[in-house]
């Protein structure tokens, strides 16, 4: 009875591990990334997306992910760059365009100053 | 007896893997917040004085019985220093009753520097708002396709029904003036539609949804506010 609780217990965890167990592959990094994304940690998101695009400079998922992220950290100049380089890559990619569409109104109105206050510093 | 507890274990292993794995192919939805950088770059603790507001009125309209009971500017002037002293550090105050816009017409006004500068001096406001209201009932009853699946012989036909429908709109154009100067530091134009599906809504609480949709944008003129934003990421 031990015996079997005990394999089962290393089987399980050995499982759970073989999710991210190839981290020097780009798609590990990208999968995890999605993965603590999704859970809002943005931070540790941009560093994985930031291995995976090292990894596989061509991939415009991963640059996709890594704008999607720098947007979220608030670094928006960069997850400009990161956009461009994703459609550069897949022009024709819808998903991409999309994002680069809302993202590019979105900074428009972000960067566009409309008044200024003599009192202000 | 070993070699089925072992198969077994295998069996659960590999569903928890795949269960724990953490994205399946393809595309996923997040959600962001992004921040929205006030309109105005300010300090922050400004003195700031609300002003009367031009209320703009269609002269048909003007007779609609439905707007006599409500005081479109002292509602919005509530609703602005109840949200300007909620949510900012600002000192928000309102300009004496004796102070009378000196013309009804928002372009004369927004040039009515000397005027502001008065007002500016009068409450020793930093900075004074003003601008224009208006806020109209409109009835959009009409007739609308509806399809329908016959009790008779189950097949779905097309028919016109009545269907009873108010909509609320409320246009706010937003002056913002340097109480020192009277200069105008901004102008900004706020528009809502509300739609309700029946013609017994109070028109009070028309006016109300209206602003509280526009909150957000009103108080992004002067303080930093954060909105929720929708992008893809890839999973693989």
């Amino acid at each position: 009875m031990k015996l079997k609780r005990t394999v089962l217990l290393l089987l399980v965890v050995a499982g759970a591990c073989t999710s991210y167990a190839h981290p020097e592959k780009a798609s590990t990094q990208i999968a995890f990334g999605t993965y603590v994304a999704k859970k809002g940690l943005w931070r540790e998101a941009a560093f994985r997306f930031e291995e995976a695009v090292q990894k596989a400079p061509d991939n415009a998922r991963a640059h996709n992910n890594l704008a999607v992220a720098l947007e979220a950290s608030g670094d928006f100049a960069r997850a400009l760059a990161e956009y461009k380089k994703a459609l550069d890559i897949e022009p024709s990619n819808n998903y991409i365009r999309r994002n680069y569409a809302r993202f590019a109104e979105f900074y428009t109105a972000y960067t566009k100053t409309t008044g200024k206050a003599s009192g202000a510093p | 007896m070993l070699r089925n507890a072992i198969r077994r274990a295998g069996a659960a292993t590999l569903t928890l893997a795949l269960a724990a794995s953490p994205a399946l192919a393809g595309v996923d939805q997040v959600k962001l917040r992004l921040p929205l950088r006030p309109k105005l770059p300010l300090r922050g603790n400004e003195r700031i004085a609300l002003a009367p507001f031009i209320l703009v009125s269609d002269p048909e309209k003007a007779k609609d019985k439905r707007l006599a009971n409500i005081d479109v500017q002292a509602e919005f002037h509530r609703f602005l220093k109840k949200q300007l002293e909620k949510k900012t550090k600002f000192d928000v105050i309102e300009t004496p009753p004796d102070v009378k816009l000196p013309t009804q017409n928002l372009s004369d006004l927004a040039r009515a520097q000397e005027f502001w500068a008065a007002v500016g001096t009068q409450t020793s406001a930093e900075l004074i708002v003003s601008g224009s209201l208006e806020f109209r009932v409109e009835d959009r009853s009409g007739y609308k396709s509806e399809e329908y699946t016959s009790p008779i012989d189950g097949r779905q036909y097309t028919r016109q029904v009545y269907v009873e429908q108010t909509g609320y709109v409320f246009d706010i154009v937003f002056l913002v003036l340097d109480g020192r100067t009277g200069e105008k530091l901004l102008q900004d134009e706020f528009k809502d539609f509300r739609q309700t599906g029946s013609k017994q809504r109070d028109e009070l609480t028309g006016l109300f949804e209206n602003l509280f949709s526009l909150e957000n944008q009103i108080l992004n003129t002067f303080v930093p506010r954060d909105r929720e934003a929708e992008r893809y990421i890839f999973t693989d």
